[in-house]
């Protein structure tokens, strides 16, 4: 397996291994709900907001590590309540910070979308939307650009001498969503009452990373919270909702929250099974489900936040490196490409209005252009914060995926953080492309299971590389 | 070759008794809750490994906790059960038999065939049989011959004392989570799995199952509405801590905290759920693990019982809003015939081949017991085989209904998918699986997935593929399929409005 990397970034003042050098941190949030309707993101079908549940917001926290004064390195952590980080998001916003701050290497900033369901949708192709009374995509993404430029800023001018710890927590909150059957063939979300049910495709890791930020004074600045879980338990609805993240920022309310997504293409918080008995536990606590996520993991959040304040650093190792990584598409078959249009026909024939057409439609365009563009460029981060690597892709990834990362890291705690840095769909397991079913059939996924791998190697390269031999 | 037919005869009598139809009406809960230290003194040989070890020290008392419960319709007995969660590895052929007819005769009105035994599967509990390790090797340890009849004469103190000490009470049930194990099977990119395998290899591609990581609580209630008793069933096998020493492991430390949270006198029993290939150790983030006990200062088993008891506190005081007295209860106790896994030639080969080297060395290895024990029974079950014997494997199970759960035994290290599919299709609010439970007169061992039997044959290495060979099945797939339809089965027929007609 070939994997190149086409741009390699190699940032002036970035180190292969990190020295410890004093650590300069600023954290700042900000609101950014559309005022009018919007077209909600995430699902076939258009959605048009009814109103809103509860703010959309970003939070930003910017690191800067120096040694005297020169800068040994420097990221600012974004995250924010939307589906992806697609483009018209990414480009414009870069450009409007190395426009705004000079000093810092926009190819540093690191965005992550914490997939709710329920936000606006910033790519103008991908929905029917009625031109009045509703704000066009277009319209939100400069919105949206002008609101993270701002946060950003905000979080890189207040940076001022501190400290990390982190640790590790535990919330049963994301599910593997992929059953199996007897035939082999696996479905998102199927149904687990049936006799032909044989199991739960993949596994589930339950565990919390946690980064905290601390002042000079030992006062909480921010956390950082990487959940194997997206949020989209209320995915469905046509009104805006920020989903579990609302939930956990208020049970944490004075805390900055950034939301970091794990390996979880095939995970959500949708339960597979249980669910009489985990409805009738949400009844008897009077919550409700997101909410009682918000419960699990605030408390884990304070428990260790708790215990790791003993262990702060103020100069710890830091290294921030990002590529962009040529990974192998996976290529699509004649076979694929005649079941895409049998698709398309008979969506033509039900007068079909949403994005499935078009779903279909790109696989049938892959085909045409595969061989000319065999690779997908993605963004790649991987930072080293003490004894914790970060590393970033911007997959749906399969939990194996990070799994293998974060076993093969010579980190003693890894994060593992997807949907970072742009939109690269879902990336499948080798047997979840074999079971088949959405998320892993080649109409979900750019990239195969060969190029995963290819992914899994490059980034433990990555971050083994800022540790001693 | 057994003589399976003597074998099975008494269960198959004792258990045509059994199938009689319970009513599943709503009747008056009764309830009695005791304990029994079955501690011996050291030194005592500990089981569960592939060689004996020697314990001369005790890490933390080893305990029986028995549930008696029996529901009553104005003087009319309407069910019962006895429940006794042990601090031991495994329910051993024959024990729980023995145990009953120990108590022959103690418990006027109880049916024993609705008493079962379960094992927390402590790996640091008493030797109880004498069947895989040499003899040679105990030296002036307790044997199995004396600490047995030993221990049923404690665990039938404790359960004459539920048994007779039961009084009218209430039940609560709940669901909740804690992080307290994982699977341990790992694979590998050429498609073999190994329990566990190395993960900081580049080989290495992910774990194969799910994990489940339910914590079920029954919490039973005295008149006053004063905890009493909780029954704790979650797919956790009791290996965290390790060791040399006698120990219930993490059991211990959640009982003690919930027991100083709840009220000291609670009895806690601690139940497996379907967990062959799930255990309290950490693989793939270990070192975080570690970090966060050495700023927890507690050891990583000391840390799985807190999780416990903080899963079970979480619980506790929700559920404790939804008590009822009069709930149904229904307990039906029977045997059932499982396909077995047919021993292959190629197996058959390997497993003789085994046995002829091992039983031709003239210096004795420290596993050659175990492993002789174990290629010896597969050449067992292949000549029976041949001769038509061996190709079923007959089992105890037990379905109770009590309110809105269901509670389904069987004896085995049940890979967790399986208890997901008895879960997901139960048409119970809550389904309680309790495994290593209920053992009849013959090895049970390990049952594994088609995935995890696709990982790797048996060969001259006895681990290669671990837990889903041949070595350590006497079920296979096929037969875990029977046993999830017939299991779901009972439950369903216990759902059925004809079920509460006596």
């Amino acid at each position: 397996m070939k994997t190149r990397m086409v741009l390699p970034f190699i940032a002036a003042l970035a180190v292969a291994t990190a020295s410890a050098a004093e650590l300069r941190i600023g954290a700042a949030t900000i609101n950014i709900t559309p005022d009018k309707p919007v077209a909600l993101d995430g699902q076939f079908n258009t959605r048009i907001s009814r109103g809103v549940d509860n703010p959309l917001t970003a939070t930003a926290v910017a690191i800067e590590a120096r040694e005297g004064d020169r800068c040994v390195d420097q990221a600012i952590l974004l995250s924010a309540d939307i589906v992806v980080f697609r483009q018209p998001i990414p480009g414009p916003l870069r450009e409007r910070l190395r426009a705004k701050l000079p000093e810092f290497d926009a190819r540093k900033l690191v965005m992550t979308a914490t997939h709710t369901h329920t936000s606006a949708c910033t790519d103008k192709g991908s929905y029917d939307i009625p031109k009045d009374g509703v704000m066009q995509p277009a319209e939100y993404a400069a919105f949206l650009v002008e609101r993270l430029v701002e946060v950003c800023t905000r979080a890189w001018t207040q940076r001022k001498p501190g400290g990390v710890s982190w640790g590790l927590g535990h919330a049963v909150v994301g599910h593997n969503r992929r059953a199996v059957y007897a035939d082999g063939t696996a479905k998102m979300y199927g149904a687990t009452d049936d006799p032909k049910f044989r199991g739960i495709e993949g596994g589930e890791d339950h565990g919390l990373e946690l980064l905290f930020f601390w002042d000079k004074q030992k006062k909480l600045l921010a956390t950082g919270i990487n959940v194997e879980c997206p949020s989209q338990e209320v995915e469905g609805r046509s009104t805006i909702n920020a989903d579990f993240w609302h939930d956990v920022r208020e049970q944490l309310k004075g805390m900055f929250v950034l939301g970091w997504p794990g390996a979880c293409g095939d995970l959500s918080p949708h339960r597979m099974y249980r669910k009489a008995a985990e409805e009738r536990m949400l009844k008897l606590r009077g919550l409700t489900c997101t909410q009682d996520i918000g419960r699990r993991i605030s408390r884990e959040v304070k428990d260790v936040c708790e215990l790791t304040k003993r262990d702060i650093h103020t100069d710890v190792p830091f290294a921030h490196k990002v590529e962009d990584l040529a990974l192998p598409v996976r290529k699509v078959t004649e076979k694929e490409v005649a079941e895409a249009q049998k698709e398309i026909e008979a969506l033509k024939k039900k007068d079909d209005k949403s994005s499935r057409g078009a779903w279909f439609q790109r696989t049938i365009d892959r085909f045409q252009t595969q061989d000319k563009e065999p690779t997908f460029t993605v963004e790649v981060h991987v930072l080293r914060i003490g004894d914790i690597a970060i590393a970033t892709n911007p997959f749906e990834l399969f939990h194996d995926y990070g799994t293998q990362m974060k076993a093969r890291s010579k980190a003693e705690q890894t994060f593992v953080i997807e949907l970072t840095g742009g939109w690269g769909r879902y990336l499948p397991t080798t047997r979840a492309v074999a079971g088949g079913g959405y998320s892993a059939v080649v109409q979900s996924s750019m990239i195969g299971p060969e190029g995963g791998q290819g992914l899994v190697d490059r980034t433990v390269e990555m971050i083994n590389a800022m540790w001693p031999k | 070759m057994r003589h399976l037919k003597n074998l099975l005869f008494p269960y198959v009598m004792v258990f045509a008794l059994g199938l009689v139809l319970s009513p599943v009406g709503a009747a008056e809960l009764w309830f009695g809750a005791a304990t029994a230290d079955i501690t011996p003194n050291p030194p005592v040989p500990l089981t569960g490994n592939s060689s004996v070890r020697i314990a001369r020290d005790i890490e933390s008392r080893l305990t029986a906790n028995v549930l008696a419960l029996e529901s009553h319709e104005g003087s009319r007995v309407v069910d019962q059960a006895i429940m006794v969660s042990c601090d031991l590895c495994v329910i051993r052929p024959g024990i729980q038999e023995g145990f009953r007819k120990h108590l022959a005769g103690r418990l006027p009105g109880f049916d024993l065939n609705k008493l079962f035994l379960a094992a927390t599967h402590t790996h640091a509990a008493p030797v109880i049989q004498q069947d895989r390790y040499d003899e040679k090797d105990y030296g002036d340890a307790l044997q199995p011959k004396e600490y047995v009849p030993w221990l049923y004469e404690r665990m039938a103190q404790a359960v004459v004392k539920a048994w007779k000490g039961r009084a009218k009470g209430a039940v609560a049930w709940g669901l909740g989570h804690a992080v307290t194990s994982h699977n341990r099977r790992m694979v590998y990119a050429d498609g073999t799995a190994k329990m566990y395998g190395t993960v900081n290899t580049p080989e290495f591609r992910g774990i194969e199952g799910y994990e489940d990581h339910g914590v079920h609580v029954l919490c039973f209630y005295d008149s006053q509405k004063r905890l009493k008793a909780a029954a704790i069933t979650m797919a956790t096998t009791a290996q965290a801590a390790g060791g040399n020493k006698v120990s219930s492991d993490f059991w211990d430390d959640a009982r003690r905290l919930i027991r100083e949270r709840h009220g000291k006198d609670v009895c806690v029993l601690g139940f497996c759920a379907a967990a062959g290939d799930q255990t309290p150790r950490a693989h793939v983030n270990k070192r975080s693990e570690d970090r966060m006990c050495k700023l927890r200062d507690l050891t990583y088993g000391k840390e799985i019982g807190r999780r416990v008891a903080a899963a079970f506190d979480d619980e506790a005081g929700v559920i404790a809003k939804d008590i009822r007295a009069d709930v149904p209860f229904i307990h039906r106790a029977k045997q059932i015939e499982l396909p077995a896994r047919i021993i292959t030639e190629a197996e058959y080969a390997v497993a003789k081949k085994a046995c002829e080297e091992i039983d031709s060395r003239k210096t004795r290895q420290k596993t050659d017991a175990w492993a002789r024990h174990f290629y010896g029974l597969v050449v067992e079950r292949y000549l029976a085989q041949q001769k038509g014997g061996w190709k079923t494997c007959a089992m105890e199970l037990h379905v109770l209904r009590l309110g809105d759960v269901a509670i389904a035994t069987n004896p085995f290290e049940l890979f967790v998918d399986y208890g997901v599919q008895i879960q997901a299709r139960s048409p119970a609010v809550q389904t309680f699986l309790i495994q290593l439970a209920a053992s009849g007169p013959l090895p049970a061992y390990y049952v594994p997935t088609p995935r995890a039997m696709a990982g790797g044959s048996l060969n001259e290495k006895l681990f290669t593929n671990y837990s889903a060979t041949a070595s350590h099945n006497i079920v296979g797939s096929e037969g875990a399929q029977v046993l999830v339809e017939q299991t779901v089965a009972e439950i369903k027929d216990l759902w059925k409005p004809s079920a509460k007609q006596p």
